[in-house]
């Protein structure tokens, strides 16, 4: 469970997270939607620490709480603990194009977990399967399309076994049919119990959820949809 | 009308031009030139002094000219003859201890001798007592003792009389200044020098520690040089220099300087003879019945052992540069502020200052200072400075601050998004730049570091002040005893230059091509 409490965030005298207050439960797959510019990313980055914050706090499972630093950074050993249990998939992708889609995969499990390459290279074998890239291993980022990156940047963020995946605009960048398959993959990660945040403006996904937040201007409304 | 004046003026003008002689230009090279052309650093405005600017200026009155010093760097002199005297560093004669050879014969007229000089081998005392140094014949192969390193005046008789006599067991080292020899022979840094005795002499009452060992060898003479149809100069000078001899102002200048000495007895004997002798020593292109052999194996031979040099500096440099330049780089985009402006600083100071001057600072000034702190480390490293290990420093100092900045701009060039998808996997901040940022940048800006490479390569010439015998300096040294192949050798080496860089400038394009192709590169 992530509970997030009076979260405050300024860009210059704006602010940007004004006040949100949200609690995300376990095992599901929460949507949080909105108009533009209302915050919604930003409180996503702030949950893994790619966004610092001024006011507030956020508390992540039992033990994990990022307190607000009126905007300096935060401790790093605190955001390493963070990171290794929330991962990311960016609505760019952010696959790192030098590596083959096997290599993006365990790039998490090898550099940041220190497991064996060889160990890591059967996780990933097994995650691209799962999200329907086996033909793939070789392939670099550069020889996929949006969708099959997508995919890669699923299984990369599932390596290091995160117990909630954010999902920032993750199929914003694609073309229908290619945002088709990777909704099919976030399907069935919910239907497996992997809890996820995702923000949104495809409606085909917001209906995937089991509950939907809105944000507007800094703020998290109080209705739960679904 | 209106010309009436000027033509007036020309007439008026002419027999004053006629009456009042040119300048004597005489060509010379006053660095660390003692005792024949030096500052004198008790004089207030500080003037050349030497027995040849006396010299000179005995000679100039003597033709009923003035005396005008021209300098010039010390092997190229003669080459200045070949332009008209009165142009910029334009000479009418060549004045500064040289001597008498074959190869400057052929190209120009040589006057009697002015000076009978000897060869002098000096080193330092404890040198000479560590390395068992006592004589001419410890030069020699000696599988008891180590390889002597011996440093001569480049292009100079000494330096030939070595290549010839000690073609084994020397470690020759030829260096374009008298001073900075003699400097890291007293430094222990260079076994034993081979000077003329007036240097020799010069150095040995004014400096600490030096010692001359055996006795002075092989006399020769020092003449002027003067362009082969000057006979009437030439005349005049050998007139100028006989009466000279007889009415004693020569011996006086050489008393004065401390160079009187039995030899120059000769001196009368010659102005009796014809001139210029017969048996003036060949070059080293004869075999042994004074029959010429073909030069050129021997000098492809030579050449290539230098361009072997020059690759090696640049193989060995090179990839310290890139790592410097990589590490500052780093620095510089990732570090803390503190750290961000010392490095800023010393890319701007190296990138600001010339290479020759940061390779003459490494191999002279800073050992020179560390010996001054006198403590056991740094006086130990000062003295085993080779330049070899001089020249890869300098280079890979010089290059790394282009290579910083070529980093600098292929880590900015990456997306924020690669650092943040590292840091959302859970690694560190070190680990994200070195496994994610840092593989993308170097590989973005191979295409202009593969440049520098090649110009790298170039500047290894740089190296050539500092005793390492590279391309460019054997290319000088070859020339200087085969005047008569000057532009077959210099295109043989700009030849090797173009063709050790050409392969690398291949290597670059292909790499940019592949780089460029959509997949993306590896």
């Amino acid at each position: 469970m992530i509970q997030i409490t009076n979260l405050v965030k300024y860009h210059g005298a704006h602010r940007v997270l004004d006040g949100a207050t949200a609690t995300f439960r376990a095992g599901e797959l929460t949507a949080l939607v909105g108009p533009s510019g209302g915050g919604k990313s930003t409180l996503l980055r702030c949950i893994n620490g790619l966004e610092t914050f001024h006011e507030g706090q956020i508390q992540i499972g039992d033990d994990l709480v990022l307190m607000g630093t009126g905007g300096k950074p935060f401790d790093p050993r605190m955001l390493l603990s963070i990171r290794r249990k929330v991962g990311m998939v960016f609505q760019q992708f952010n696959l790192f194009p030098h590596m083959s889609a096997q290599e993006n995969v365990m790039a998490g499990p090898v550099h940041a977990l220190g497991k064996s390459r060889a160990e890591a290279a059967e996780t990933a074998k097994k995650l691209l399967a799962r999200v329907g890239l086996s033909e793939k291993l070789d392939a670099r980022p550069g020889n996929l399309s949006g969708g099959q990156q997508q995919r890669v940047a699923i299984a990369r963020a599932l390596a290091v076994n995160p117990t909630v995946i954010l999902f920032d605009e993750p199929t914003s960048a694609l073309d229908p049919s290619m945002a088709g398959e990777v909704l099919a993959v976030m399907r069935d990660l919910a239907k497996s119990g992997q809890t996820m945040i995702v923000v949104t403006h495809d409606m085909d996904l917001a209906l995937q959820a089991n509950s939907v937040l809105t944000m507007r201007a800094g703020q998290v409304l109080p209705e739960r949809l679904a | 009308m209106r010309r009436l004046p000027v033509i007036l003026l020309l007439f008026a003008a002419l027999p004053a031009q006629a009456q009042e002689k040119k300048p004597l230009r005489w060509g010379t090279d006053p660095t660390g030139g003692a005792p024949y052309i030096y500052v004198d650093d008790k004089s207030p405005d500080k003037k050349y002094i030497g027995f040849e600017v006396e010299l000179a200026e005995y000679l100039a009155k003597k033709l009923g000219r003035d005396s005008a010093m021209v300098d010039g760097d010390w092997a190229n002199l003669p080459k200045q003859l070949d332009k008209p005297a009165d142009v910029e560093k334009g000479l009418d004669i060549v004045l500064n201890g040289y001597e008498l050879r074959k190869d400057l014969l052929a190209e120009y007229a040589a006057t009697r001798p002015y000076y009978v000089y000897r060869l002098v081998l000096i080193s330092n005392q404890e040198t000479a007592k560590d390395k068992e140094l006592r004589g001419w014949a410890d030069l020699f192969p000696n599988p008891a003792t180590p390889v002597k390193t011996v440093g001569v005046l480049g292009g100079s008789a000494a330096y030939k009389h070595m290549k010839k006599t000690y073609p084994e067991g020397v470690n020759l080292q030829s260096n374009p200044d008298v001073a900075n020899v003699f400097k890291l022979v007293q430094d222990r840094r260079m076994d034993a020098t081979v000077q003329d005795n007036p240097a020799a002499s010069y150095f040995l009452k004014n400096e600490k520690g030096l010692v001359a060992i055996g006795e002075p060898v092989k006399p020769g003479f020092y003449v002027i040089y003067y362009r082969k149809d000057d006979k009437e100069l030439g005349a005049a000078l050998d007139k100028a220099i006989a009466e000279g001899l007889r009415d004693g102002t020569l011996p006086k200048i050489y008393k004065k300087y401390g160079l009187w000495n039995e030899d120059q007895e000769r001196l009368w004997y010659w102005l009796e003879q014809p001139w210029p002798p017969e048996d003036v020593e060949e070059d080293e292109d004869v075999d042994d019945d004074g029959q010429a052999v073909n030069p050129w194996p021997r000098l492809f031979r030579e050449l290539l052992g230098a361009a072997g040099i020059t690759v090696l500096l640049a193989v060995v440099s090179f990839p310290l540069a890139m790592l410097v330049g990589l590490l500052v780089a780093v620095g510089r985009v990732y570090g803390p502020f503190w750290l961000g402006v010392p490095l800023g600083i010393y890319v701007e100071v190296i990138r600001g200052t010339p290479l020759l001057l940061q390779l003459f600072m490494i191999y002279y000034l800073i050992p020179e200072l560390m010996f001054q702190t006198e403590f056991g480390a740094f006086v130990w490293l000062a003295q085993n400075l080779t330049p070899f290990v001089a020249g890869v420093l300098g280079l890979a100092l010089n290059y790394s601050a282009y290579e910083a900045e070529n980093y600098r701009a292929g880590l900015l060039a990456i997306p924020k998004g690669q650092m943040e998808a590292a840091l959302a996997l859970g690694m560190t901040r070190a680990t994200s730049i070195r496994r994610i940022v840092v593989p993308q940048a170097v590989r973005l800006v191979i295409p202009p570091v593969t440049n520098d490479f090649i110009a790298l390569f170039k500047d290894t010439s740089a190296c050539s002040i500092i005793l390492v015998v590279e391309l460019t300096r054997k290319y000088n040294e070859l020339y200087n005893f085969n005047r008569s192949l000057i532009v077959e050798l210099a295109f043989v080496t700009a030849g090797l230059y173009l063709l050790m860089s050409y392969p690398l400038s291949i290597v670059a394009n292909r790499l940019e091509r592949r780089l460029n192709a959509p997949t993306g590169g590896r």
